[in-house]
């Protein structure tokens, strides 16, 4: 008695006409079964993004093109909200505080988390007590932080002025001057984002091989050196990562300026999400606030596919 | 049927799916009043509010017997934007609580309940005509006043003795005119250290509508009578700005203390950083728990008449609500003289019915200065409120706020600063 496999196996090898089809279809069907498969691990998933991602996204896309009142039907209206966005002084402020903001957060808190995860890394005594302690800002809500920030740089009553006073330093002025209500913000960001920073650096540096540093330091480079030319290309991955998030993040904050600050004083630490906040739920002006939402969309793409292109050591490894 | 990996994954997944799917649709839903005879009731309040509408829910429970109220509380930080999203997504709850000045964006866009059906003459009249006012929409009333407060000035007897100021008035007629409370501040700024401050006013954030009160005390307003055209860029809108700004080019006020400031008022008094405080009377029993030194109240000042702000908030049933009859008799019931008054008297809130003013209330905190707050709200005339109450005042709030803060902390000019008042208003209410 011969068994059906058997049967093919033994026609297989003279490539009857007949057998190949039969594979052909048979390797077609492992192949749907597979996507199908993965489709339905994805499927969730999927299902989640587009209720609460594509779906709002496609929906502020269109609202962008309409007028609002807070209630009802908006009135199309074309591209005057954007074009209103040019000539509106405070839209442009906005974005230049968001730029500069960017640009003082995401390089520093970038630098102090690499500086922390190769601290972390060293055989620093307590390192597990150290790492909760940077970890922690990271894992309160960014309200409650900000409302700790307040309690540091009031100016009347805040700690930081306080200290300042005792040590014969006058007060300084964290909310009733620009500069340094700016500075204030960045600076209890920085105490936010430096603990996500050196857990992704951190999971990078133990990816490299103490081999690397061996022979290194065995051909005589110094701790400078090392530091140099090794662990900074070979963190380049999680640098390319966090690039592209901090400067999301960046971009996106909100929650820190307005409990802060409130975007004062004067405009002075006013960024784009805060404006759109304040056009969309304070004057119910939806429609021009998901304009200011869609331009901030298009800078953090633009910005995102050009990171993308220029990076050489994005996928850089042993 | 085999029972293998992928039938189970397959029917997990969508089990779970429909669980998502199903808690997404109701998420917002404001809960429990899905039954003929339940209502549900969104609002925010502090402890003292919260018991004290539960003790009216339940008085109207027992005197309704079958009828159920939800009490949803919610962060006043996040109430009008839920309320918003629940109207616009048809959950809003059958009725919740607004104040004066936000309640014109709803009515005015026919998502309230027209009450005219439900309150005739006689229950109109029972209200203090200004308070009235504030719920009508071009006459129509879509809610009901359910209380308000008003600010006043509470002061630091400790300093105002050092600074050697030994009386503050006692009426409303001999309170201080501008001069007087200018002179007032001046004799605290010489006696006080250089990180200690005369006075803090309550204008930040959502509390900017109260410097309007400057405004009236010099005669001026922000609105013509048609309740559209700006009058603000006017001499009397010039002096109340040249003076408010001042408080801070004499060091009045703290340099943190503008508009858009994240630290409150009371906050600098109850560290003594502010010898003064204007105040609402809502904010009492906060004062009693966190001042830790001897303080006491008076009037505002004024100048060509007296002025304070409208505070306080109504009560309205959403037009949507499948339970009109029922939330309407909710509404009445709150307002009634009884209710009213077991309130205001366990929130140190002010009432809004006529056979109220001057009851004896037993306020549970400071009664002894409550008094000055109650002749106070008297100040409040009917043309005020009629622009309070106007439907554009959010986007004229935005405005307001905006342009005080570059005039205290930009030093902004008063004529420019006033010209961009009357062009942000103007086109609010175009």
């Amino acid at each position: 008695m011969t068994t059906p496999v058997l049967e093919e196996a033994a026609a297989a090898p003279g490539g009857t006409p007949r057998a190949a089809p039969s594979r052909r279809r048979a390797s077609r069907r492992r192949a749907l079964n597979d996507a199908l498969a993965g489709y339905t691990f994805l499927l969730p998933n999927l299902l989640l993004l587009g209720v609460f991602l594509f779906l709002p996204l496609v929906w502020a896309v269109r609202l962008s093109f309409e007028r609002t009142g807070g209630f009802g039907d908006g009135e199309f209206v074309g591209l005057d909200n954007y074009i209103r966005l040019f000539g509106d002084p405070i839209f442009w402020q906005s974005t230049l505080n968001t730029a500069l903001f960017t640009v003082l957060t995401v390089p520093l808190s970038m630098i102090i988390g690499l500086a922390l995860a190769v601290l972390m890394n060293s055989v620093l005594p307590a390192r597990g007590l150290f790492r909760t302690i940077i970890v922690l800002p990271m894992v309160i809500s960014g309200v409650a932080t900000a409302l700790v920030g307040v309690l540091i740089f009031d100016q009347n009553i805040g700690i930081l002025n306080k200290l300042l006073r005792f040590v014969g330093l006058g007060a300084a002025p964290w909310q009733s001057d620009g500069a340094a209500a700016i500075l204030s913000v960045v600076l209890v960001t920085l105490w936010i984002r430096c603990g996500f920073n050196m857990l992704i650096y951190l999971a990078g540096l133990q990816g490299v091989s103490p081999e690397l540093y061996e022979s290194a330091r065995l051909d005589g480079a110094g701790a400078w050196n090392q530091f140099r030319y090794i662990t900074v290309p070979m963190v380049g991955p999680s640098t390319f990562f966090l690039l592209i998030m901090n400067v999301i993040y960046s971009f996106q904050v909100f929650d820190i300026v307005y409990v802060m600050t409130g975007g004062g004083p004067g405009y002075s630490t006013s960024v784009l999400v805060t404006y759109a906040y304040q056009n969309g739920f304070v004057t119910r002006d939806q429609g021009y606030a998901a304009a200011i939402g869609i331009v901030l969309l298009l800078i953090t793409l633009t910005f995102t596919f050009v990171q993308w292109r220029a990076s050489r050591t994005r996928d850089l490894v042993e | 049927m085999d029972f293998n990996r992928r039938v189970f994954l397959g029917a997990a997944g969508a089990v779970t799916a429909s669980g998502v799917l199903a808690g997404c649709a109701g998420f917002s839903r404001p809960s429990g009043s899905s039954g003929a005879d339940e209502l549900s009731f969104t609002t925010w309040g502090s402890e003292a509010e919260e018991a004290a509408f539960r003790a009216s829910i339940a008085a109207f429970e027992e005197a309704n017997p079958g009828t159920s109220i939800t009490l949803n509380l919610v962060p006043y930080e996040q109430m009008f934007e839920n309320i918003d999203a629940q109207l616009q997504s048809n959950t809003a709850p059958d009725v919740f609580r607004v104040d004066y000045s936000t309640l014109g964006a709803y009515s005015s866009q026919d998502q309230l309940l027209d009450l005219s059906s439900y309150f005739d003459v006689a229950d109109a009249d029972a209200f203090i005509p200004a308070f009235w006012r504030a719920v009508q929409f071009e006459g129509t009333p879509f809610g009901v006043p359910h209380q308000t407060d008003t600010s006043a000035v509470l002061y630091n007897r400790a300093a105002f003795e050092a600074a050697g100021i030994t009386s503050v008035p006692d009426t409303l007629e001999t309170a201080w005119t501008w001069q007087e409370f200018e002179q007032v501040a001046q004799q605290l700024r010489d006696s006080l250290p250089a990180d200690r401050y005369p006075f803090a006013y309550n204008w930040q954030q959502a509390g900017v509508t109260r410097w309007l009160s400057w405004l009236f005390q010099a005669g001026g307003r922000f609105l013509e009578d048609d309740l559209v055209t700006p009058a603000i860029d006017s001499p009397e809108g010039r002096k109340a700005l040249d003076f408010t700004k001042s408080f801070f080019t004499k060091n009045f006020v703290p340099a943190n203390s503008s508009v858009k400031s994240s630290t409150y008022a009371s906050d600098s008094f109850y560290s003594e950083t502010s010898a003064m405080l204007f105040a609402g009377n809502f904010l009492l029993p906060d004062v009693d728990s966190f001042a830790n030194f001897e303080w006491g109240a008076t009037y505002m000042p004024r100048d060509v008449r007296a002025a304070s702000d409208l505070g306080g908030n109504a009560l309205v049933a959403t037009a949507s609500t499948e339970k009109a009859e029922l939330a309407a008799e909710f509404l009445a019931f709150m307002v009634s003289e009884e209710q009213m008054r077991n309130f205001c008297a366990a929130t140190t809130e002010l009432p809004t019915l006529q056979s109220l003013v001057g009851a004896d209330i037993d306020f549970a905190t400071r009664p002894d200065i409550m008094p000055i707050f109650v002749e106070q709200a008297t100040t409040i005339q009917e043309s005020d409120v009629a622009q309070l109450a106007s439907p554009d005042m959010a986007s004229i709030n935005t405005v307001l706020s905006d342009q005080l803060e570059l005039a205290f902390t930009q030093g902004q000019s008063t004529d420019e600063t006033l010209a961009k008042i009357s062009e942000g208003i103007a086109a609010a209410t175009a």
